[in-house]
């Protein structure tokens, strides 16, 4: 930033700060992106009266009136429902929404249906958790979160890992989308789940392409890891930062586990565990409103999650607080292993670098994203090469009448419920929505105040000091689909200092440069 | 050897690409427009209806000479109504706060750096929005009636020459 621009900034920003200080005992700071549509996150940050951050609240806007939409819709339609609502992840809508159907019909799938349903699961996985690692993750730690903020996007993780690394990205990417397509029937919105089964078969000539693309997926997969390890572990800075106190929480954690408490994207048990590490619950999807209730406050439309039978005890972490996280880190930190040998590996070496379980940096999701991208490749191959899955007989008709049922799998990021109660023909009369950014909301919220107390207090406002605090819940990757973009003379960050009332006192904003302009 | 597949390379002349979600109050704008297209452009030109976001629209903006996009914008200095034409290049993308903030321009600019076949020509027809957060929501009155304003406006580029959309960065009117 030019000299004459930091001038600038900060005679606006103190001008701002004196009116405030004169008139109000407390100011409030907005980070609020301007965004193209479906609403976006916003800080805000609340000063004291010696410019000492005293609070900061991360906002995240919610889709409205999903449940009344669902009320009187068959059943069946939900996973094509729900599939739409989300434009980011709509295979995992699809895969709880299944799920939650096979519990309202009280149908079991047949073998090979549950293993094409794991099949496609898998297929998304390794696609989703590589394009983050590379081209969302990226920014922060292949480029840097000191590098201009004009760098920090994906055509800068390009320019360091090269084109060709890129195109091959692209290139598996387009490949597990033709395997989705090929068993899902449509890659963006699948019509493959179908309460009690699946809508097709697997041919053998499927399988053959699955089995392809599955070997080379876990070769990608050992590529990552090996480019993980070469940026970031190699990296004693990054290593710091991952390890720092303004990062870290010590909440309690929740992900499925199979019958061997190993890391299960699609089925098994939800397990919790304590801060330090300990089993403190293990139940079905079914039971889960006796374990997760949702806080409200006053400042925010956000609902925030906890445990239930150890209540809301505010914004806290530690064995006391009901304040948990999912997502990939927490998966790994609620699992005794994994399933597949390399991703074991991996594995073991991400706890023995970082000091044993269970970690609670949350920057370590970034590393614990690659170890997973490695189970679901491998267990990707696992499920194409085994023969059952050819086997025809996909489906179990439903005959019981329908009351109430419960789906859960682990969407990328993380624990995703979905929850039908319905008449005795299957129409829906309420539905519920649990998705991972309302599970991680209070951590979140959490991981915000703190960077923002660590980085921001007392101190000029600087983008790279913005930076840090979005890195705080960059790292959870908060679901809001939607994609950011300034018309001409816009800004794209604002950066607000308020009075109680709403007043706007001081206003900065930051430009696509990184420096700080006076409005 | 990573390259994009050449049984992928088939070109349309045009592609009018028309994104929102149904199910989202003005997000149905996209789709309005798509259903209204057909007959109005000639049958050569593509149109295509999405509802993704992030790197999910990748697929939609290849192999195609020209895209035309159709989407809603919330910049809530206009009136929800309000139309928008403007180029490519006279947009900036602005780094939002999360990863999940990828979109159009994201995967255009990832779409060259790849060397995949990317556009030559992007023009984006928008219409300012009221409310795209409620589910099954009714579009605005205002927003409805700018359906046919951009289907007008879809008929009229693709009328035209390739490169010869009208210079000017931006216009707006009101529907």
């Amino acid at each position: 930033m030019a000299e004459a621009e930091r001038s600038t900034a900060q005679a606006a920003w103190q001008e701002g700060a004196a009116k405030a200080n004169a008139a109000y005992v407390r100011r409030r700071i907005t980070i609020d992106p301007i965004t193209r549509l479906e609403g976006h996150g916003k800080v805000e940050i609340f000063l004291d009266d010696q410019g000492q951050v005293e609070r900061a609240y991360f906002q995240v806007p919610e889709l409205r009136g999903f449940e009344k939409f669902a009320q009187g819709r068959p059943a069946e339609e939900m996973p094509q429902i729900t599939s739409r609502i989300c434009g980011v992840c709509p295979t995992a809508h699809h895969m709880a929404s299944t799920k939650a159907l096979d519990a309202l019909f009280q149908v079991t799938p047949p073998p090979a249906a549950r293993k094409i349903r794991e099949l496609v699961y898998s297929t998304f996985m390794v696609e989703d958790h590589a394009l983050h690692f590379y081209f969302l993750g990226g920014p922060d730690f292949v480029v840097g979160p000191q590098a201009p903020a004009a760098e920090r996007n994906v055509l800068g993780v390009i320019a360091r890992v090269g084109v060709e690394v890129g195109q091959r990205v692209i290139a598996m990417r387009r490949r597990l989308r033709e395997l989705i397509t090929l068993a899902g029937g449509k890659v963006i919105h699948p019509v493959l789940g179908l309460p009690g089964g699946v809508a097709k078969r697997l041919t053998p000539e499927d399988q053959a392409r699955f089995r392809e693309v599955a070997a080379d997926a876990v070769e990608f997969a050992k590529f990552t890891l090996g480019i993980f390890d070469q940026v970031v572990l190699k990296n004693t800075d990054y290593v710091n930062l991952i390890l720092s106190d303004a990062f870290t929480h010590r909440t309690y954690y929740m992900g499925l586990v199979d019958d061997r408490n190993h890391v299960n994207f699609y089925d098994g048990q939800i397990r919790v565990v304590t801060p330090d590490g300990g089993e403190w619950a293990k139940f079905p999807a079914a039971d889960y409103l006796q374990y997760v209730a949702e806080h409200v406050e006053p400042w925010s439309y956000v609902k925030f999650c906890y445990l239930k039978p150890l209540g809301w005890k505010g914004f806290v972490d530690g064995p006391e607080s009901g304040i948990y996280c999912v997502a990939p880190l927490a998966r790994l930190n609620v699992a005794d292993g994994m399933a597949t040998p390399l991703a074991q590996e991996a594995y073991a070496q991400f706890y023995a670098t970082l000091g044993g379980k269970p970690v609670h940096h949350t920057l370590a999701n970034h590393w614990a994203r690659v170890v997973e991208l490695l189970y679901a490749a491998e267990r990707l191959k696992e499920l194409a090469d085994d023969a059952e899955i050819t086997d025809p007989h996909v489906r179990t008709l439903p005959t019981a009448t329908p009351r109430e049922g419960i789906g859960v799998v682990e969407a990328p990021r993380g624990t995703l419920f979905h929850h039908y109660q319905t008449d005795e023909r299957g129409v829906i009369q309420k539905a519920n929505l649990i998705v991972a950014t309302q599970n991680n909301s209070a951590r979140i919220a959490m991981s915000v105040e703190k960077a923002a107390k660590g980085v921001l207090s007392g101190r000029e406002i600087t983008e790279p000091l913005l930076n840090m605090v979005e890195m705080a819940f960059r790292a959870y990757d908060p679901c809001h689909g939607c994609a950011t973009h300034s018309l001409p003379g816009s800004m794209p960050l604002l950066v607000r200092l308020r009075d109680q009332q709403g007043n706007v006192l001081g206003l900065l904003r930051r430009d696509l440069d990184g420096s700080l302009h006076r409005e | 050897m990573f390259s994009y597949p050449p049984e992928r390379l088939e070109r349309v002349a045009t592609r009018v690409l028309c994104l929102g979600n149904p199910l989202l109050a003005d997000d149905a704008f996209g789709a309005a427009v798509a259903a209204a297209l057909p007959g109005c452009v000639p049958p050569e030109v593509e149109v295509v209806r999405s509802e993704v976001t992030g790197f999910g629209l990748l697929d939609d903006l290849l192999n195609t000479g020209r895209l035309i996009v159709v989407d809603t914008v919330q910049t809530e200095t206009a009136e929800p109504g309000t139309v928008y034409c403007v180029r490519e290049g006279d947009l900036r993308t602005a780094p939002g706060p999360s990863p999940h903030y990828v979109g159009l321009f994201e995967m255009l600019a990832l779409a060259r750096t790849l060397r995949l076949p990317a556009p030559q020509e992007v023009v984006i027809l928008a219409v300012e929005a009221a409310d795209c957060i409620t589910v099954g929501g009714a579009m605005h009155p205002a927003v409805r009636a700018a359906v046919p304003l951009i289907v007008g406006q879809v008929a009229s580029i693709v009328g035209e020459e390739l490169g010869s959309v009208p210079p000017t960065p931006s216009w707006r009117s009101a529907a």
